[in-house]
């Protein structure tokens, strides 16, 4: 006997649909079967760091932006989702294919330029062998196509997948990507409804405008267009400024270099904390 | 009118089998794996990519010369590199033994990277390590001599490389879902582009479709490029014939029964 609500269940259930999923993961097809490939779900009060991390990153980056205020959203109704984060091991290759797709001739200068670079650099924690990295992204490919057939709303997210890097989730590999999955209803992470918000004409106007401007641009026969930008466009003009940008460049600074550490730091002793229990258990 | 006529008429029959290798009936088969390669190649268009970009393209190619020429061409490769020489061999039987083979590439990964300065390709934060080992202006790469000597014409933006994961990884999901077997392999991508399939990708990736008794792309046995059905049976053709002219006898007159 038994009476199951509404959301609840559905809610709960995430994360059996999480654990197919990993195990989809697992199962991804590979060419070398050599590439290192980690799942590990996330949900609940841990998804608090990761969204702490993303908070200042979305003052710099649309994307993470709009992920960030979902998720938090989302979680703050109590619809809290659920993440599925992919770890891939892509920063040295023990292939010897020498195929000169990363850009040096052999495996061996590669890995030599791997370990003087160190891993996990960049945002998306390169340097990589690309077919390493092939396989990582099939194996995150079948994370979405699982949540997919399971019809549960999802999104692969590249901003989980730097704020996992950040704050140290997955530490044996170099590649990240974070798997979201629920609430169940549908369009939470395509044409998202949560974003109404933050979101604003004048502020989607101004994201076109510099992102696409031959949209906005005027006739080009002078060398100089104008662009048209308001709707007396020519009274008087706008015309396109293409130069180093001192705030933008000093608001990255500021964000990835102060404003971020300072929040891994705050975190990332209790992420490697466990992994350290982890491991300890696993010797045991 | 005319196709109502024709829906009425629609009747027929298919004798399909894998038996004997290229007969009517082989080839019909063949032709149901070419609609689940066709099915596939679907399913990598619509697989995720970063940006939306689109920057997907694939090659499906059948019948016996066009894959003959690949397996060759796969045989020709594993020479020149002693760690590829025992598997691309072994591959190169599995594309012979395929009957569809679907190349899928990606036109951008040494062209048009994401321009993000994600450092998925070198570890950097900018991508200065992509555009500092290509010939370029103003961003603009300049992939007009193709003299490389390497395998692929690398650094590929690795973002970009990712994008062809998915599109492969999902091509491989469908090829689960319709029960075909299929596998990705790097000796075929490399060998199709060679051959100038994906003509306008930096990575291709093989992806053989087979629908035999037995998945041709797994349980292989040792020294698989000398010991396979192809050989084996080309081998029964040669003991048997032998077998047979050595004992002949009058059939009609008398045969040999057990004592």
């Amino acid at each position: 006997m038994g009476h199951l609500f509404g959301k609840d269940y559905s809610m709960d259930h995430l994360l059996e649909v999480a654990k197919s999923i990993a195990l989809a993961v697992h199962k991804t097809p590979q060419i070398t079967g050599k590439t290192h490939i980690e799942t590990e779900i996330i949900w609940g009060d841990e998804l608090d760091p990761i969204l702490a991390v993303m908070e200042p990153m979305a003052l710099m980056f649309r994307f993470v932006h709009w992920d960030y205020e979902t998720i938090k959203t989302c979680r703050e109704r109590g619809e809290s989702p659920v993440i599925v984060a992919i770890g891939g091991k892509a920063d040295r290759s023990d292939l010897a294919y020498n195929c000169g797709a990363c850009g040096f001739d052999t495996c061996k200068e590669f890995n030599a330029y791997a370990k003087d670079q160190g891993s996990g650099g960049g945002q998306l924690g390169g340097p990589s062998c690309n077919w390493k990295s092939l396989e990582y992204s099939m194996a995150a490919d079948w994370a979405c196509t699982a949540a997919w057939h399971a019809n549960v709303e999802n999104r692969i997210m590249t901003s989980l997948g730097i704020a996992l890097n950040m704050l140290g989730y997955m530490p044996d590999c170099n590649s990240k990507l974070g798997l979201v999955l629920g609430p169940p209803r549908e369009m939470v992470y395509y044409s998202r409804d949560d974003v109404r918000k933050i979101m604003s004409y004048e502020l989607d106007k101004l994201d076109m405008i510099r992102c696409i401007p031959w949209q906005f641009e005027g006739f080009p026969g002078g060398g100089n267009p104008m662009y048209k930008i308001k709707d007396d466009w020519w009274a008087p003009p706008d015309f396109m400024n293409v130069g180093y940008s001192e705030m933008a460049m000093d608001g990255m600074q500021k964000i990835l270099f102060e404003i971020v550490p300072e929040i891994v730091d705050k975190y990332s002793g209790a992420v490697a904390e466990r992994y350290q229990k982890a491991q300890k258990t696993k010797k045991k | 009118m005319k196709k109502y006529v024709e829906d009425l008429d629609f009747r027929g029959e298919e004798h399909i089998s894998e038996w004997t290798p290229w007969s009517p009936q082989d080839i019909r088969r063949k032709k149901c794996a070419l609609e689940a390669a066709r099915l596939m190649m679907n399913s990598a268009l619509t697989a995720p990519c970063s940006g939306a970009a689109p920057q997907i393209e694939g090659h499906i190619v059948y019948g016996q010369e066009e894959l003959e020429a690949i397996a060759r061409k796969i045989e020709e490769i594993a020479h020149k590199n002693p760690n590829w020489k025992e598997p691309f061999l072994y591959e190169a039987v599995m594309a012979r033994d395929s009957d569809v083979i679907l190349f899928i590439g990606n036109t951008r990964c040494h062209q048009t990277p994401l321009d993000g300065g994600c450092g998925l390709c070198g570890g950097t934060l900018d991508c200065g390590y992509f555009y500092n080992k290509k010939k370029h202006k103003l961003g603009l790469v300049d992939n007009t001599d193709r003299s490389s000597t390497r395998m692929i014409d690398g650094p590929l933006c690795t973002s970009r490389v990712n994008d062809l994961g998915f599109a492969v990884a999902s091509a491989l999901w469908t090829a689960r879902t319709v029960l075909v077997d299929s596998r990705p392999f790097a000796s075929m991508g490399i060998a199709g582009q060679k051959l100038g399939y994906c003509p306008n990708s930096g990575m291709v990736v093989g992806v053989p479709v087979a629908t035999k008794s037995k998945n041709a792309y797994v349980d292989v046995n040792v020294d698989y490029h000398l010991i396979n059905m192809e050989r084996a049976l080309d081998n029964a053709r040669k003991i048997y014939q032998t077998t047979r002219i050595i004992r002949g006898f009058d059939y009609r007159k008398w045969i040999p029964k057990p004592k």
